[in-house]
């Protein structure tokens, strides 16, 4: 970054002040919703708000989101700073899922080899399927968007089949495999809590795309390519390749992130529908983030928080844990526009600033 | 072999076909009007599966065409709220596209289980209705092709006949009014109409509004023909189809008809194949409408950029 000092935090506090905003909007959205619907506001209010911290196993369930929403949200920072919309997350978490899977029940599984292979293994599958729309788009001219899409729902199904007859234990009709040997799972680094490997691959994940984004020449080329593509071209960089090598990469930490959810202590085996949606929440996290990578932990910590309130709000309360969409809905909404408070402008000249403050430009598109 | 050849070419499969396509139809239609207008609509999914839920919570209290107009409604609404968005607080299109589809899928499971009382996968318990189809038995009585035609044209729900009139609708408005002129010259080049002093915001505003209302009837039309009451993710990816059908469909009404409908074949044999082929396994067959959309994007992708590239050599 070549932003001097003063303004780059000014920039990190005025994108600080944002987010907040946007939360504190969608949170009073939210209030309003529960007290609309539910038989006892208050307390399924304070749930959403409190109970993560209720106690060590809670802490644990939040830390897991925190490193799986990290992970999502570095995926989609990378495609979103070469500014293409590959929505494939889901897909490469369902592939890097299954491939670690796959190592984690074959004799290497019981080897302490299985984590790395495993995670290896993953990340090829992932970077694999991230490859498909990246290529179909450079080569062909195809939509990422619908391509992704669809490698989406086509991943879910083959999973799901590929669990149901071949992987599941024959004769119990589960949904999911055994359980791996124990050297394929994660080692908690809290014991009992679900606070494992997990999270430091993520924030190695955050520093690692970090510096491949900042530190290298591929990454100054990608943003060049993400910021201005026909300025790229002109400066002699091959914008599809860069197109292709960004979803590729990204490709690589969704599938990372499907050998977190299997390998995890959350599950341990590969189920039908493991990631609960979960891929696509990094959407939110890129967006707040600004696709900055050192962000993404940061926002991952206070959206995971918020996520798992509403998870424990579902199961504790009378309000549906869906009701956070409406949150996420707002806070993408807020963050992703230009909004600014109705009163900000008259707040600003009469504290004697100029009002014409330009706007920051939208790192995040 | 034989058995899936008699199917497909047999009246029933004529019937499947489209009903599995009409959905498709409209979400397609309206995805092109925002197209052409110059703002990709990705929220088609998000804005089908909210009215479909919305049809069906209506269609209980109210007849079935109230319900219908009440997902109409929904959906222009949410097309209203993407306009605000986009247009006015400078949101990229399809960020906001996707924080509809989030809204989407938690939000119809979190009123699904307001509205039945806790039930977050169907609502089934639910007394909703269905459009009803059109009857045309007096077809029979015309002579040698009488029973043919009833069989084929017979029992369709209004809304495939109000998708087949729609089509013709949407390109009368698109190439034969000044309207649909502001909105093509608005997505091809927005600053020469804004120099002719056309309200280039105010042009692709109604026609994210537009797009919204005929993704609401594809919605009204799964929940209320397709299958009777809301199911969990129903839409299961036909938003993100028909997506696909608008850039298939070369930018023409009959171009996203004619995909509409090669998906809508392509669904409607997902729905037959199970019964002939009880080999192949379920999932695999589900497969086949998203495979078909990826490929069939990747060539017609790659036969427009090889046109492109004819044109501009036989230019030099």
């Amino acid at each position: 970054m070549s932003t001097t000092s003063p303004s780059r935090w000014k920039t990190v506090r005025s994108e600080t002040g944002r987010a907040l905003t946007a939360l504190v909007i969608a949170l009073a959205v939210a209030l309003v919703v529960i007290l609309l619907t539910s038989a006892d506001p208050g307390a399924a209010f304070q749930t959403l708000l409190t109970a993560p911290l209720s106690s060590n196993r809670t802490m644990g369930l939040w830390i897991d989101d925190v490193a799986k929403l990290t992970l999502t949200g570095l995926a989609f920072s990378l495609v979103f700073q070469a500014r293409q919309f590959s929505m494939g997350v889901q897909g490469q978490v369902y592939m890097g899922g299954l491939f670690a899977a796959l190592i984690a029940m074959s004799p290497i599984g019981a080897t302490p080899l299985a984590i790395p292979v495993a995670m290896l293994a993953a990340m090829c599958a992932g970077a694999v399927y991230g490859f498909i729309p990246g290529y179909a788009k450079a080569r062909f001219g195809a939509s990422e968007i619908v391509s992704s899409l669809m490698l989406n729902y086509i991943a879910i199904l083959v999973v799901n089949y590929l669990i149901r007859a071949h992987l599941a234990p024959a004769g119990t009709g589960q949904l999911m495999t055994a359980k791996f040997p124990d050297t394929a799972i994660f080692p908690a680094i809290l014991p009992g809590t679900r606070f494992d490997l997990g999270i430091v691959i993520a924030l190695v994940s955050a520093l690692a795309v970090w510096f491949l984004l900042y530190r290298t020449s591929w990454g100054l080329k990608l943003r060049l390519v993400g910021h201005n593509p026909k300025f790229a071209e002109y400066a002699g960089i091959r914008s599809s390749f860069i197109m292709v090598s960004a979803m590729t990469v990204a490709g690589a930490f969704g599938g990372l992130l499907g050998s977190v959810f299997v390998q995890g202590r959350a599950f341990g085996n590969l189920a039908q529908n493991f990631d609960g949606n979960l891929a696509f929440e990094g959407i939110l996290i890129a967006i707040v983030a600004r696709s900055r990578p050192l962000a993404v932990p940061i926002v991952a910590l206070a959206y995971g928080y918020l996520r798992q309130g509403a998870q424990l709000m579902g199961i504790r309360t009378d309000v549906p844990t869906e009701m956070i969409s409406v949150v996420q809905a707002i806070i993408i909404l807020l963050v992703a526009s230009s909004f600014s408070l109705p009163g900000k402008k008259l707040f600003a000249r009469l504290r004697g600033q100029k009002s014409a403050n330009a706007a920051t430009p939208e790192a995040a598109k | 072999m034989i058995e899936l050849l008699l199917t497909v070419f047999s009246a029933t499969f004529f019937v499947t076909v489209v009903r599995t396509t009409t959905p498709l139809l409209f979400a397609a239609l309206g995805g092109l009007i925002s197209d052409l207008s110059g703002a990709l609509n990705v929220a088609l999914e998000g804005m089908m599966l909210i009215a479909a839920l919305t049809a069906v919570i209506v269609s209980v209290y109210a007849p079935w065409y109230v319900a219908v107009l009440s997902g109409v409604a929904a959906g222009a609404m949410l097309g209203a709220l993407m306009a605000f968005f986009h247009l006015r607080l400078k949101a990229d299109i399809i960020l906001v596209g996707f924080a509809v589809n989030i809204l989407a899928t938690g939000g119809t499971v979190f009123a699904l289980s307001r509205a039945t009382g806790g039930d977050k996968g169907t609502s089934i318990n639910l007394p909703s209705k269905a459009v009803p189809g059109v009857d045309l038995s007096f077809l029979e009585a015309i002579p040698a092709v009488g029973p043919t035609l009833k069989s084929l044209l017979s029992g369709h729900s209004i809304l495939s006949w109000l998708g087949v009139f729609m089509v013709f609708a949407v390109w009368y408005f698109l190439f034969r009014t000044p309207y649909g002129l502001w909105l093509r010259g608005v997505g091809e080049y927005p600053a020469a109409p804004e120099a002719a002093g056309i309200p280039v915001a105010k042009v692709r505003a109604w026609s994210l509004v537009a797009s919204g209302a005929l993704a609401g009837i594809g919605g009204a039309q799964l929940a209320m023909f397709n299958y009777i009451g809301f199911t969990r993710d129903m839409t299961a990816g036909r938003g993100f189809i028909a997506l696909g059908a608008v850039l298939l469909g070369a930018r023409h009404p009959v171009g996203a008809m004619l995909a509409a409908l090669l998906f809508g074949i392509f669904e409607a044999l997902a729905i037959v194949m199970p019964n002939l082929f009880n080999w192949i396994p379920g999932e695999m067959i589900q497969t086949i409408p998203f495979v078909v959309t990826v490929l069939a994007l990747i060539l017609f992708s790659y036969r427009a950029q090889r046109a492109r590239q004819m044109r501009t050599l036989s230019k030099i």
